[in-house]
């Protein structure tokens, strides 16, 4: 399949906005990471993988921490149990002391890179990481390659992956990793898509429930709270209240714990009960 | 499609979005290029789709590019302001129509004065809305209104014209939506757009968990192992920053920004080692005061003692009368505190110790220069970098406090 031919039109599992169809598209025929911002629970995550499983490619994972560097993405080397061997020998293990490549252990970079074939690389929340690790996957990324350092090797994709980055905060990657990427961030779902989003994941639960419980979340949402319910959330609580087999009473909603999680926020919540206006 | 025709189209487009604060550039515009030339293209809604994805790396950037869109192509020319904001009588949106509806006769010719705000902009934007749903179906290239500033004929020569319909939404009914305009820069700063705001403030971070190699305790290891090179780590010391807010509590006006200052700053707590808050009336004096019904004091002096890479905040209006800034004994409280030095030199001698301080100002940017801004606001301009209460502002003010540069 060349990049030409790759089309995604969402799934059975993920409603695909229109726009964002066209984002897709464009960001996988060009070439193009895809760098998805939003708000947390909006399925950045989700998108990435839901790609791979549609046009059905094997998916590498980086989820980034704040501890990782850039070179770790790509390759590390296994020195420790280099050395073990060189002491107390390898054994029937088969590794070879004097082969390097017995001892790299492929990142997800190095592994999307060295695939032989297309994959869905996702590196997920990349703002977790410093802001000089960010810097050294740019030229990575762009380029497709890699430099082993200790034997001065270049690590090259013959095909390039297709790149999905997600971010939680807008503002902390630098200009010249955003130059690099498509950028989109995703609004929050408005009340008709997002009855498109549970009707797909609750297909047989009764449109009342639903209609009920969409009506106090988005009611909920305008109050300004700290962490507002998200879409995630809000399946959950269509989950728990499924269970329950009840329509929630405005009055003394249920399980007000999925919905908000700050103390704060349920505390807010508990001061000013939920009426309908 | 030869290729010379849409490049000068988006030439002029990309000057466009500059004014509009977009910024754009020529590497955008080849990109913009190189996905033509792969078929991108087959209606209005993928070429916004491809145009954002070129130009727009920064959600604050949104709004304004999809109003440069609709005015480019659809000659439809939306405010900056959000449907409801009174601010939308000062646009010049707001003006050209209401002189062209009163010229037309739809509106009377004194309707400024015999309509209410309300009654205007709600027609306003009646009509900027039928506008928009004029266009629905995307069928065509530019619009019918003529508004636009770029005519007709110029994109109809390059041969760029496309009919096709569109596969949903059509583009301009997308833009009508305004989803972004929360994210706006020039937004001003509210409950809603408080995590926006915070999210910027994770800048404010010197250094992140790195190891340093501890050298004494891996010479004392090796040893001990006998000769076996046994490397220790430790977590390298965390520079915390200590920051003061002096914040001005004199006026009514300033009570709201008070309080989402504090929490701003608040939620923050774990970016700084201590966070210090004392309260002045208008200017700073001889004595500011540790608490807000400004009761307790503190002197003015002792706060210079504070490490130079303190970072110093101050939110006021920086409105007063000019004496009270640069007279001795200008403000009436100079007295009781035997205050002869004018308070100019202080605010000075506080921008000298502190480099890293910033002010704070809750009347928006755009009317700093205005003739009926009190003086002392840009005397005081002149000593602190001054930022307004907007997402723009909070982000020039993270910019200014975590800068490394020459800090010691």
């Amino acid at each position: 399949m060349t990049a030409s031919e790759m089309r995604f039109a969402g799934s059975d599992r993920y409603y695909l906005d229109p726009e964002l169809a066209g984002i897709v598209n464009v960001a996988l025929q060009m070439e193009k990471p895809l760098l998805l911002t939003g708000e947390a629970g909006t399925g950045k995550t989700q998108l990435a993988l839901e790609v791979a499983r549609a046009l059905a490619l094997e998916v590498e994972v980086l989820r980034c921490k704040s501890t990782i560097k850039g070179e770790e993405a790509c390759y590390t080397q296994d020195t420790v149990l280099r050395l073990n061997d060189a002491r107390f020998g390898s054994g029937g293990t088969g590794r070879d002391v004097q082969n390097f490549y017995d001892y790299v252990v492929w990142g997800p970079i190095g592994r999307a890179f060295r695939a032989g074939k297309k994959v869905v690389l996702l590196l997920d929340e990349i703002d977790k990481t410093e802001s000089d690790v960010q810097d050294n996957l740019l030229d990575i990324l762009e380029d497709c390659e890699f430099t082993i350092r200790e034997i001065n090797t270049r690590v090259r994709a013959e095909i390039r992956p297709a790149i999905f980055i997600t971010s939680n905060a807008k503002r902390e990657l630098s200009d010249p990793f955003l130059r690099r990427c498509y950028c989109h961030h995703i609004a929050f779902p408005s009340p008709d898509q997002m009855h498109e989003i549970v009707k797909l994941h609750y297909p047989i639960t009764s449109p009342k429930l639903l209609k009920a419980a969409m009506d106090i979340f988005y009611q909920l949402r305008d109050r300004g709270y700290e962490k507002p319910p998200a879409t995630s959330e809000l399946l959950d609580w269509i989950g728990a209240l499924e269970r329950r087999g009840a329509l929630p009473d405005p009055k003394d909603l249920p399980l007000i714990g999925v919905l908000l999680k700050r103390a704060g926020d349920i505390q807010a919540f508990r001061a000013k009960k939920f009426t309908r206006e | 499609m030869s290729r010379e025709p849409y490049n000068a189209l988006f030439v002029d487009f990309v000057y466009l979005l500059r004014d509009y604060g977009v910024p754009a550039g020529l590497p955008d515009l080849l990109e913009v290029n190189a996905g033509l030339e792969r078929g991108l293209v087959k209606d209005m809604d993928d070429l916004l789709v491809l145009l954002r994805l070129s130009f727009v790396r920064r959600v604050e950037h949104m709004d304004p590019f999809e109003r440069a869109f609709a005015l480019y192509f659809y000659g439809v020319d939306i405010p900056a302001v959000a449907e409801g904001d009174p601010e939308l009588l000062r646009t010049p949106q707001f003006r050209e129509w209401l002189a062209r509806a009163i010229e037309k006769g739809d509106l009377h010719p004194l309707a400024r004065w015999k309509m209410s705000p309300e009654e205007l902009m709600k027609k306003f934007w009646e009509r900027l809305r039928e506008q928009t749903e004029e266009h629905h179906g995307g069928s065509k290239w530019i619009g019918t209104g003529g508004t636009s500033p770029y005519g007709h004929s110029g994109f109809a020569q390059g041969g760029v014209r496309m009919y096709g319909e569109s596969r949903s939404r059509s583009a301009l009914k997308v833009i009508g939506e305004r989803r972004y305009i929360a994210y706006a820069d020039t937004n001003e700063l509210r409950n809603e757009t408080l995590r926006q705001a915070l999210e910027s403030m994770k800048h404010l971070r010197r250094d992140g968990p790195r190891t340093a190699l501890d050298i004494d305790a891996t010479i004392r290891r090796s040893a001990k192992e006998g000769g076996e090179i046994d490397l220790v780590f430790r977590q390298e010391f965390r520079d915390r920053m200590r920051l003061v807010l002096l914040i001005d509590n004199g006026g009514e006006s300033m009570t709201p920004f008070v309080e989402l200052t504090r929490l701003l700053f608040g939620k923050m707590r774990d970016r700084f080692e201590n966070i210090e808050t004392f309260y002045f009336h208008n200017t700073v004096l001889r004595k500011v005061f540790s608490d807000d019904r400004r009761t307790r004091p503190v002197e003015t002096e002792k706060l210079l003692l504070r490490p130079p890479d303190t970072r110093v905040v101050m939110i006021g209006d920086a409105s007063m009368g000019p004496d009270e800034l640069v007279s001795p004994y200008g403000a009436l409280s100079s007295y009781e505190m035997g205050d002869s030095e004018p308070s100019i030199c202080r605010l000075r001698r506080l921008a000298k110790r502190f480099r890293k301080t910033v002010w704070l100002n809750p009347i928006p940017r755009t009317h700093w220069n205005s003739p009926h801004t009190p003086w002392t606001l840009g005397q005081i301009r002149r000593i602190f970098q001054m930022e307004d209460m907007t997402l723009g502002g909070i982000k020039g003010m993270v910019e200014r406090l975590s800068d490394k540069t020459g800090s010691e």
